[in-house]
């Protein structure tokens, strides 16, 4: 409560909350901001037309349409639903193996510690990114290929993280208590250490929100992610490659194709940053002025 | 010291032992024809000729423990297989494309240091004034920007309505200039190899291509960096040592400068190491966006044209890199703070 009503107080992160809230919002009210046809599946960005060629905003399609006549306004809306599924996939299940590796590999410490952590040095010391371009070079592009290695490459941190959180609080009396009455090694991780050692975890995994929704759209840009069509905002970024030039004269001509999604997912980004520098502020003791 | 040197280089082999492994068990699930690319550095690999032939030729259906000690001999030898995007061998790809990238990584690296630091001791030293607000919403405006989104903004004003940065690496007059004999290459990276033969026009148009990427690459890192600096710099300043310096009637200039900064720059040689990590996962989009021929648009056109031992090639040389580099920057930073005991 006392870290949600400082970050109330400070200006900058009250806007990245309300930016925040405010894409939340449209995830969810998506069916009804831009009402998918009929019986046609809501991510597939419907096409207003076949030809090549953007056409500029107009009142019946206030964003304009992109390269192949895609509707901006319904991508962006449905993509933010994406980002969020994107983003909140890819967390859950980074902070899950993280959690697991790390609490057993601070409890149990030893050799078991030692493998497992020069485990995860191994992983640490490749650039994910280039590890989940081989791995969609080699399974194909698509949205699932881009989640999977993102998850493998990305649980690294947290699982050290926890790992430190749990060293310092293993000797605690009240575990040491909970070890002499007997209570089994998964009780005592799961009830008594890990509620104690989990919070800034949790904190900063879901901090990277933001991070990992803009790495999945750049695979997507580069055409390594979600197919031509789907509801991404990257996808809908690579459509105006093509035509950030505009053309002889008028150069800005397809201004719209680029400043839309380009804005959108700055803002995006923008709000969890600024929350979590805020975050980062109040959790820091040594800057509390 | 040395136990850890040695420790770390034992580790080396480990890593790449892991990695080489977990590829080959990915490249094993592959289909017979970018299984053979994969193996044989050979335009053979492209021509679908005759897969049987091929497979006894180069041994394909060994058991997997004798194909991978071999393709391991292989790698050793910098025999990485046939890119059939780029239509030679992987690692001729590779030696072609290292250096653009290389200059274009270094070009980034340096301003990111220099600004990144000044900056962010300014906003330290001002700590809750207006300056240093203003330059931490910098710091965070500039750190929400992703790259593909800011590279394509740099392209369209930068090149589309002011006409400076044009994409690509050289103009054309100016490659025809550079494949010439009399023209030696000495590092590859055409900046480098102008001002070493002379030649400022050249050295003029490489500079004017590679602006706008390293604009876009290290923008990210200026923030970054600056965080950083700020808040070990606040750290710093609120130390006795730096209070005794101030009691003792030093001037403030002197205080920062030689008390402070010197080990508030502690932090910031691992935010190097990291940076190195980013930059290299950065040139995949930034090179791809500004059309720039290094290792990443290397590794994206090879991507989406699915030619996995290209892929494969660029993803190792990056992983030796990447250990190499983050060894000497741990080494490094015992020798700046010798509270560190590197064990």
């Amino acid at each position: 409560m006392e870290i949600i009503r400082r970050l109330l107080k400070n200006r900058i992160s009250l806007f990245g909350l309300v930016l925040l809230v405010f894409f939340i919002f449209v995830a969810l009210a998506a069916p009804w901001l831009a009402p998918p046809k009929e019986g046609a599946d809501p991510y597939r960005i419907p096409r207003r037309g076949w030809r090549l060629e953007p056409t500029p905003p107009s009142r019946e399609y206030p964003l304009g349409l992109t390269q192949g006549q895609y509707d901006i306004y319904y991508g962006l809306v449905w993509g933010t639903r994406t980002a969020f599924k994107v983003g909140i996939i890819v967390i859950t299940f980074r902070a899950l193996i993280g959690i697991i590796l790390g609490s057993i590999s601070a409890y149990y410490g030893g050799l078991l510690d030692e493998i497992l952590m020069r485990f995860t040095d191994i992983f640490m010391s490749f650039p994910y990114l280039i590890g989940v371009v081989v791995f969609v070079a080699i399974f194909g592009p698509g949205l699932n290929n881009v989640i999977i290695p993102l998850i493998c490459l990305g649980w690294m941190p947290y699982a050290r993280m926890i790992r430190g959180n749990i060293l310092a609080i293993k000797q605690e009396e009240y575990v040491l208590a909970a070890r002499a009455i007997g209570v089994s090694d998964f009780k005592i991780i799961t009830r008594h250490i890990l509620p104690n050692a989990i919070f800034p975890v949790l904190i900063q995994a879901s901090m990277q929100i933001g991070s990992i929704v803009i790495t999945v759209s750049g695979l997507s840009f580069l055409g390594l992610g979600a197919p031509e069509g789907y509801a991404d905002w990257g996808q809908m970024l690579s459509f105006a490659r093509n035509w950030m030039l505009g053309e002889q004269g008028n150069v800005l001509k397809y201004w719209f194709t680029v400043v839309y999604p380009g804005l959108t997912m700055v803002l995006f980004v923008l709000a969890w940053n600024l929350i979590g520098d805020a975050f980062r502020d109040i959790m820091d003791p040594r800057i509390q002025a | 010291m040395l136990s850890y040197i040695i420790r770390r280089l034992l580790f080396l082999p480990l890593v790449l032992f892991g990695i080489t492994v977990l590829i080959f068990a990915l490249v094993s699930t592959l289909g017979p024809w970018t299984r053979v690319a994969t193996f044989v550095p050979s335009p053979d690999a492209e021509r679908h000729v005759n897969l049987e032939a091929m497979i006894k030729k180069y041994h394909l259906d060994d058991p997997p423990l004798k194909m991978y000690l071999r393709w391991l001999n292989n790698l050793f030898h910098g025999n990485l297989g046939w890119s059939q995007s780029s239509h030679m061998t992987v690692a001729e790809a590779i030696g072609h494309r290292f250096p653009a990238t290389l200059e274009l990584t270094l070009f980034a690296v340096l301003p990111v240091i220099v600004i990144g630091i000044i900056l962010g001791v300014i906003s330290a030293v001002h700590h809750n004034d207006p300056i240093d607000h203003s330059t931490r919403i910098f710091a965070i405006v500039l750190w929400s920007l992703p790259d593909f989104v800011l590279g394509l903004a740099v392209l369209m004003v930068g090149f589309g309505v002011l006409g400076w940065f044009p994409p690509g690496r050289l103009s054309s007059w100016a490659h025809l200039e550079v494949i010439k004999a009399s023209f030696r290459a000495f590092t590859g990276m055409y900046t480098v190899d102008a001002l070493l033969n002379g030649r400022l026009d050249i050295f003029w148009d490489a500079l004017r291509h590679i602006i706008a990427p390293v604009i876009t690459l290290s923008c990210l890192w200026w923030a970054f960096m600056l965080r950083v600096t700020r808040s070990s710099m606040l750290d710093v300043l609120n130390q006795d040592y730096v209070r005794t310096a101030r009691a003792k009637g030093l001037a403030e200039p002197v205080v920062i400068k030689k008390h402070a900064l010197r080990n508030a720059l502690i932090p910031v040689t691992t935010v190097a190491g990291n940076m190195l990590l980013g930059l290299m996962g950065g040139v995949v989009i930034v090179e791809t966006v500004f059309n720039y021929p290094g290792l990443g648009l290397l590794t994206s056109t090879a991507a989406t044209r699915l030619d996995v031992p290209c892929v494969v090639g660029v993803a190792l040389f990056y992983a030796v890199i990447l250990v190499v580099v983050n060894l000497a920057v741990d080494i490094l930073y015992s020798v700046i703070d010798p509270r560190v005991r590197l064990e």
